[in-house]
């Protein structure tokens, strides 16, 4: 085609534009990986590559639609839908039913519910929504300077807020809005000035410039100086002021409690969450495992191996955390999950030994870190419920003293590791703790103790995140000292290991809040305790030889909920012995009473990041952006379209010149303005000879008659609206 | 540029034709000398001779069926040659009025400028009082009236130019405007033979005229109309080239010009449209320019086009 004799801007030049655009929303998704749990980007990517080619393309509105539904279709499928055969009957109804549930979810305001498929679905539409409103401001209206400053201030935001560094972002950003901005502007003036633009002959005339100017301007921009930031961290700033923790320590992010997977990073604040997760009938109150964690990075805690998973037979659950020589009591409990918290994993006591939930459930353990997983049928499921039987340890306090310092290699160097920068001063503080304590267990109730009487604070508000260059655990210990179970069991987690104590992680539940009393038992009381997302918690076991993992409770507020002996056979020992737990006793009611007074000092474990939500949070602006824009677009033809069913029912003057008016503001955004000098006459003179009708006269002709003569004719309304209709028609297009 | 069709009302249509038949290219002007005269208002043609402003004037008469009375003013003309005079009858024994031109229905009074004030006066004064009083008899004129007097802009010698003051008993200053070439060349062909005006007839009569005059006082003129008047006045007494604004004697005159103009073009109501076109030809003449702006060489007419492009248009109605 030969775009030089006509004035349309030829489809290579729209083609960089638009290709402009989609650079600049790929920065949108670049760091969608960061801040959410999305895993895989490349398939979004890809996706969005594939609308935005679709779209550039030009074809048929109801092909391009097939393509892009198609693709959709298509990758959902392959990365959720493999185990059914693509577009089966049971294909059909897991979607179905997958997308009846989340929907329900949705309306249940349940957003932490939604699948990944239905979401994935969500945020696919998205990208092929944005592939369409993109052709739109780029292509087609020429007006990109809103979504450029949007995406500047999408990364600005992100790169504040979040972990996600937009340096090289907004570099990109820059230069793809310059050239963009400058050929949009380039073609916006073609348009409106009806230039003939001799397109291939002169290209070199405005390319040659705008290269330029933009490359010297983001050298000039790149190697200048530049200033560090004037203003203080926005993040505590926009906190309270009253803060003393969080300021200037790396900012910190809110999260929500609960369970959850990643520990990798530990830190932040995060708001309580009272959802029920289960309900169990318990003799004793005692902890909920759930899995432990080895390796300490310095930032959070990871596994030093893949989970290595043994299907256990028949229920017998083959996990030893403590030697046969530990006594025990046999015990039975119920679990039932409520709610829809999905833990894919067993929740269990210490010293379980079977499980029961159903025919088709397997259950695999992995040896190293104590997780169950949950099966049912071959796929992971979270269990509603099942019943346990367990043996109940005592730990004899005098057996762990006199406990043998000789740990097994493997043990000693799996649980012993830490990271190599770890700062010195923990070590020294640990060894400065324990320097009068000389056998093991004491060594480490010394460091248990030691939070409970050196000035920590519990809180889960303003505890901040390790910069990139600090250690959790020496944060914590020497600046924030405040900070939530995490904080306390990974301290004493790590300073254990300066000692050479082998211990780990663990990750559970504390018993909860009874919720009811003696409820039908035999020979004993069983106590209903209702465990919420609240009480998610993380606490410490230490190795002691020949007896096995041993719990310890570290956190202020929080008692040991194990069963320590006491040898009274022993009396030299016994006031040291006492010591422990009795200074526990008072705390733990003390602290249960502050726990129930203070809503907010309750457990967490691995907290569910809020971050996550950023998923939500982008889909609903992106959605709330569409809405507004497609709302902002058609305002006119809504206002026109409520004026003229207020103007059907009613025919007086007010309402006439109402609907006038309108048209006059109409007209004046659509640049045809009239002056104040004019008059009504004169402009519809002029509106008429630019729309080549008569439709603005004869309204205008009857305005006048109305305003200038108080004359109203009902007779002519129908004609009159139809009249205003055609003209409001004529202005949109 | 688009011509396009104006409506009048149906007798003015008649007078306009019978003008067109004799008159090329001025309907603007005889259109603005019946607004005068359905106002009760005249004219004040100020141009060089020519320019078919007799023509005008006698063809507006003779479709009205009224009477044509011409002045030429010279400066030894007396107020008794404009009023007339009383001559002694010996048959009676008694003074026996004998009237003056200004007696007609529709007096031209050319080059007005020439004659001395006394003389003027007594022309504006009749034009004022509707009657002339001639030894201490007190005549009405006949009606219809009206008066379109001339002014040549040119010469000077030996003129007494009218004081601004007397100069708004004009309800409107015309222009006539030499003709354009196509037009100039049509008048020739038309005159080659007979003098067209030989031909035409009267369309309407001296009572319809009256009649009409009546009617056009009925004219609703609405208050946002009159709220645009009195901004033009008050524009012209706040603009910084204009020396004395118009008086309120111009915007009442404003608003009779408007509503004839309205009735001329068969609408019973005023708009702004109206007031807006006729503002130069009934303000130009009521205001004094500063010397300044006299200086920059700028007309009247030029300083109300700019009082109007400041002054806005109500186009919205209060509703209470």
């Amino acid at each position: 085609m030969n775009f030089a004799k006509d004035n349309r801007i030829p489809f290579l030049y729209t083609s960089v534009l638009y290709i402009c655009g989609f650079f600049l929303f790929l920065e949108w998704l670049y760091p969608i990986q960061q801040v959410t749990d999305t895993s895989d980007l490349n398939v979004f990517i890809l996706f969005a590559v594939f609308c935005f080619l679709v779209s550039m393309l030009q074809i048929k509105w109801w092909f391009s639609f097939l393509l892009k539904g198609f693709a959709l279709v298509f990758i959902i499928n392959s990365l959720f839908m493999t185990t059914y055969a693509f577009l089966s009957k049971l294909w059909f109804s897991y979607i179905f039913m997958e997308i009846s549930f989340n929907i329900n979810m949705l309306f249940h305001q349940q957003w932490y519910e939604l699948t990944p498929l239905f979401r994935s679905i969500l945020f696919l539409i998205l990208i092929w929504l944005m592939s369409y409103l993109l052709h739109y401001w780029f292509v087609i209206m020429k007006r990109i300077f809103v979504f450029i400053l949007f995406t500047i201030i999408y990364l600005t935001v992100l790169d504040t807020f979040t972990v996600y560094d937009a340096d090289g972002a907004i570099v990109r950003t820059f230069i793809i809005s310059f050239v963009s901005l400058g050929m949009a502007n380039l073609f916006k003036e073609v348009d409106r000035e009806s230039i003939r633009f001799a397109w291939t002959k002169n290209s070199w005339i405005w390319i040659f410039p705008l290269i330029a100017v933009v490359f010297f301007s983001t050298l000039i921009g790149y190697a200048a100086p530049k200033y560090d930031p004037q203003w203080p961290d926005p993040v505590p700033f926009l906190k309270s002021a009253a803060e003393q923790a969080g300021g200037g320590e790396g900012g910190s992010s809110v999260r929500r409690v609960g369970y959850g997977e990643d520990d990798s990073r530990l830190g932040g604040s995060f708001v309580q969450d009272y959802t029920p997760v289960f309900q169990a009938a318990v003799k004793d109150e005692h902890y909920w495992r759930i899995e432990t964690k080895d390796v300490y990075t310095g930032k959070g805690w990871e596994r030093s191996a893949e989970p290595n998973y043994e299907t256990q037979v028949n229920g017998y659950i083959a996990l030893d955390t403590f030697s046969d020589n530990v006594k025990t009591e046999k015990h039975d409990t119920v679990v039932e999950f409520q709610g829809n918290t999905m833990i894919e994993k067993l929740v269990y006591p210490y010293g379980i030994s079977q499980v029961e939930a159903g025919e088709a459930t397997a259950f695999l353990l992995d040896q190293n870190s104590g997780e169950i997983r949950t099966r049912v049928n071959n796929v992971d499921r979270s269990l509603a419920e099942y019943s346990i039987t367990y043996d109940m340890p005592s730990f004899a306090i005098d057996e762990l003293r006199k406990a043998s310092l000789e740990d097994p290699t493997a043990i000693n160097d799996q649980y012993t590791q830490l990271p190599e920068n770890l700062p010195a001063r923990i070590g020294e503080l640990a060894k400065e703790i324990t320097s009068s304590d000389n056998n093991r267990y004491d060594r480490v109730r010394a460091i248990e103790n030691y939070f409970g009487q050196n000035g920590f604070q519990y809180q889960t508000s303003d505890v901040p995140i390790p910069k990139e260059n600090q250690d959790y655990v020496d944060q914590f210990l020497f600046e924030s000292k405040a900070g939530y179970c995490d904080n306390y069991s990974t301290s004493m987690v790590v300073m254990l290991r300066t000692l050479d104590i082998p211990a780990r992680w663990v990750k559970g539940f504390t018993s909860g809040e009874k919720i009811a009393d003696n409820i039908g038992g035999t020979d004993e009381s069983y106590d209903v305790y209702e465990v919420t997302n609240a009480n998610a918690h993380s606490w410490v076991e230490a190795y002691f030889p020949g007896i096995g993992w041993v719990p310890f409770e570290p956190t202020q507020g929080f008692s040991n909920l194990t069963d320590f002996e006491i040898n009274l056979e022993n009396l030299e020992e016994q006031d040291d012995t006492l010591q422990a737990p009795e200074q526990e006793k008072p705390e733990k009611e003390l602290k249960q009473e502050e726990e129930k007074d203070t809503a907010p000092a309750a457990e967490n474990n691995t907290t569910m990041k809020l971050d996550i939500n950023w998923g939500y949070v982008a889909i609903g602006i992106g959605i709330i952006m569409i809405l507004a824009f497609l709302l902002y677009r058609k305002r006119y033809q809504l206002r026109a379209m409520m004026l003229s069913v207020k103007f059907r029912s009613k025919h007086d003057a007010k309402t006439y010149q109402e609907a006038y008016h309108y048209l006059l503001k109409l007209l004046s955004y659509s640049g045809l303005p009239r002056s104040s000098n004019q008059t009504l006459r004169e402009y519809a003179k002029r509106i008429d000879s630019r729309y080549s009708s008569d439709e603005m006269g004869q309204l205008t002709d009857y305005y006048e008659r109305m305003l200038y003569n108080n004359e109203i004719n009902e007779t002519e309304t129908k004609k009159l609206t139809q009249l205003w209709k055609n003209l409001i028609k004529r202005i949109m297009a | 540029m688009m011509q396009e069709t104006i409506i009048y009302n149906e007798s003015i249509e008649k007078v306009l034709t019978n003008i067109n038949k004799v008159m090329i290219g001025k309907e603007d002007v005889a259109a603005l000398s019946l607004v005068a005269l359905l106002a009760q208002g005249h004219v004040l043609l100020e141009d060089v001779p020519g320019v078919g402003k007799t023509m005008l004037v006698r063809t507006l008469a003779k479709s009205l069926d009224c009477d044509f009375r011409r002045i030429q003013f010279t400066p030894d003309l007396l107020p008794s040659d404009v009023t007339g005079i009383s001559i002694y009858n010996p048959k009676e024994l008694e003074f026996e009025f004998r009237g003056g031109p200004i007696l007609g229905n529709i007096v031209l009074a050319d080059e007005i400028n020439r004659t001395s004030p006394k003389t003027q006066s007594a022309l504006l004064e009749a034009m004022e009082e509707k009657n002339v009083t001639v030894d201490g008899k007190t005549i009405p004129l006949k009606q219809p009236f009206f008066v379109m007097a001339t002014q040549n802009p040119i010469e000077y010698e030996g003129t007494y130019p009218l004081p601004e003051a007397q100069l708004d008993r004009f309800l409107l200053k015309l222009k006539m405007g030499y003709p354009s070439w196509e037009q100039e060349l049509g008048i020739l062909e038309r005159t080659a033979k007979d003098h067209p005006i030989e031909q035409i007839e009267a369309v309407i009569n001296k009572d319809e005229l009256i009649g009409i005059q009546a009617e056009v006082k009925n004219v609703y003129i609405d208050k946002n109309v009159q709220h645009y008047i009195v901004n033009l006045a008050t524009g012209t007494r706040r603009h910084s080239a204009i020396y004395l604004g118009v008086s309120p004697r111009g915007s009442i005159a404003l608003m009779k010009a408007a509503k004839a103009y309205a009735y001329i073009h068969a609408r019973d109501y005023v708009i702004p449209d109206d007031v807006k076109y006729l503002a130069p030809f009934v303000l130009s003449h009521r205001i004094i320019l500063t010397s300044e702006a006299k200086y920059d060489g700028l007309s009247s007419e030029q300083v109300i086009h700019s009082v109007i492009k400041n002054t806005h248009i109500p186009i919205r109605k209060e509703f209470h």
